[in-house]
């Protein structure tokens, strides 16, 4: 049964249309990873589930009810993480916690501790003397706690730092474990790949076809990131794709990247990086009109 | 939730108001009995050209002090106290009602919650209403006590009908201000537009011919002095067919203006 269904989903604000006709579905319990460049619709899709934003045309189903109509049901069912940090400022960490999860009838208050514990926050302290951080952890111990059935994160790694990362990738892991469905979308791709159980890449306000991300992986996997000793001529079947401000050296090879990098004479290789998959690449293979460098 | 959040935002502001009011009001009646002397030597006011400071003067001047007495009352109570500080709360209080939840980036966070934008709407407004009329009916209420110290008296009824008054009055200046915050998204926008607007009606009540079309013809001293001296009985107040019925005016504009917040606030963008 999913939790999630969107069929031609089209919306608009004044003339720019933000997403067009975008299908999606998930199923209940399943841990999807949303990614795409600023702008491609990510917030905008999470708004629409939750009824904040309204649809020019297209069907939205959450948790069996029409974001449209019934959007206040769906609140009472679903939590929200904001992509821009809402937090009063005015009030203390605690107050403010107080607050957010006054509106739900059940908490989750094993989870609540595990968070707090981890995050250390000054809950006696004024909101405004907390650091960006701070300030993203306290949102999400508003928005994960209360034991809701879905659970809609816009940029939850933002401004958390790698250790923070890690940590909350255990607690959403151990929330999809309990049976919750999460959307979340997120610009760390790898992290977001080690997460979710599916990913979707949207660009545009449209998703982009699974087999065009599958060939842009499969091109970027074939790049080598190395450097190399002054002087040293590269093999046949890899050609420089760029060079770095920092002297890496971006090889495509024409098939194995593995085998390719064995035929350099290895006291030549200061370093080397296989099969990395990095965002921003993919979005220029991806995203229409960025420079894509050479053929696939 | 909202409303207990609310209440403890605007707390400190609504106390302060309470004590300007009744620190306007403590001086203005302790010193009646020389500024009465005063008015009984000098003839100036009473000789005035403008005519509704004219009349002011002799309705303050009169040589029936308790008479003359009440009108005082009518016009530092109500004319000022209403117009300057009533105005200024409501104003202070509703730029930021949703304006400053724009700024501060937790408009969002707000739509987001369990409850809907109606009950946000209502449960933001009552606190500030509440703060803006209380003092006004604390305050006159204290009035009669502070008017004994100085061997006068104020009829409690037509006290409390004055500031009934001036209670919808400021409410109707909330709620218009409640109304252009949920339309803006920065607080000095709104604070801009209300004083523009304010400044632009005390402007208007300054010209002669044109003072009838001003905002503040319903709460001078014109309005208050017949209603304390007991010359404008309540269902006048109310009755908006067979009299004025200004209070009511007063609350229809506040149920519309309410309303067309709640419209605004239906159909808010992010």
């Amino acid at each position: 049964m999913n939790a999630l269904a969107v069929a031609g989903l089209d919306v608009a604000f004044g003339p720019r249309a933000v997403l067009r006709g975008l299908d999606l579905t998930v199923a209940r319990g399943e841990l999807l990873g949303l990614v795409g460049p600023n702008g491609a619709g990510k917030s905008t899709l999470l708004r629409a589930f939750v009824g904040l934003v309204p649809r020019r045309a297209g069907a939205v189903d959450v948790l069996g009810l029409d974001p449209a109509r019934q959007s206040l049901a769906i609140r009472r069912r679903c939590c929200y993480l904001p992509g821009e940090t809402g937090v009063y400022q005015q009030m203390t960490g605690a107050a403010f916690l107080a607050f957010a999860h006054g509106f739900y009838p059940a908490l989750q208050r094993a989870l609540q501790e595990r968070l707090l514990a981890q995050f250390q926050l000054p809950l006696r302290q004024r909101v405004r003397t907390y650091s960006a951080g701070m300030k993203q952890k306290l949102a999400l111990v508003a928005t994960l706690v209360p034991d809701v059935d879905l659970y809609l994160l816009d940029e939850p790694d933002r401004a958390l730092d790698a250790s923070v990362r890690f940590f909350l990738r255990d607690v959403l892991l151990d929330l999809r474990g309990a049976g919750k469905t999460i959307v979340l979308s997120s610009h760390h791709l790898s992290e977001i790949e080690s997460l979710a159980d599916r990913m979707e890449f949207l660009a545009g306000g449209a998703l982009v076809a699974p087999d065009r991300i599958a060939a842009a992986r499969a091109r970027l996997r074939r790049r080598v990131r190395l450097h190399l000793a002054p002087g040293t001529a590269l093999p046949p079947g890899g050609r420089e794709f760029a060079r770095e401000p920092d002297g890496t050296l971006v090889v495509e090879t024409d098939a194995d990247p593995l085998g390719w990098l064995a035929a350099l004479p290895a006291e030549r290789v200061r370093s080397a990086e296989v099969g990395t998959v990095r965002l921003e690449e993919l979005y220029q293979l991806l995203l229409p009109g960025q420079p894509a460098g050479g053929a696939p | 939730m909202i409303a207990g959040k609310t209440w403890r935002e605007i707390r400190v502001m609504a106390l302060v108001y309470l004590l300007i009011l009744e620190l306007l009001a403590i001086p203005v009646i302790l010193l009646w009995p020389d500024i009465y002397a005063d008015l009984q030597r000098s003839t100036l006011l009473r000789n005035m050209g403008i005519d509704w400071l004219k009349r002011i003067g002799e309705g303050v001047g009169n040589r029936d002090s308790d008479l003359a007495y009440t009108n005082w009352s009518a016009v530092m109570l109500f004319f000022r106290s209403t117009n300057l500080v009533g105005i200024a709360a409501a104003v202070l209080l509703g730029t930021g009602l949703f304006a400053r939840e724009r700024e501060a980036s937790t408009f969002e966070f707000l739509l987001a919650r369990p409850v809907s934008r109606g009950s946000i709407l209502w449960q933001k407004s009552w606190p500030c209403a509440l703060a803006v009329t209380l003092p006004i009916f604390l305050v006159n209420a204290s009035a009669p006590f502070w008017s004994r110290q100085i061997g006068y008296d104020l009829p409690q009824w037509e006290l409390f009908l004055a500031s009934l008054h001036a209670a919808v009055y400021v409410l109707c200046f909330l709620a218009f201000t409640t109304w252009l915050s949920v339309l803006s998204r920065v607080q000095a926008h709104v604070a801009f537009w209300v004083g523009g607007i304010t400044v632009l009606q005390i402007g208007i009540y300054l010209t002669q011919r044109l003072r009838p079309y001003s905002l503040f013809r319903l709460a001078d001293f014109e309005w208050y002095g017949p209603v304390l001296t007991g010359n404008t009985p309540a269902w006048q107040m109310f009755d908006p067919i067979r009299s004025h019925g200004y209070t009511t005016w007063l609350l229809l504009a506040t149920a519309l203006f309410y309303a067309l917040a709640h419209r605004a606030l239906r159909r808010a963008e992010l």
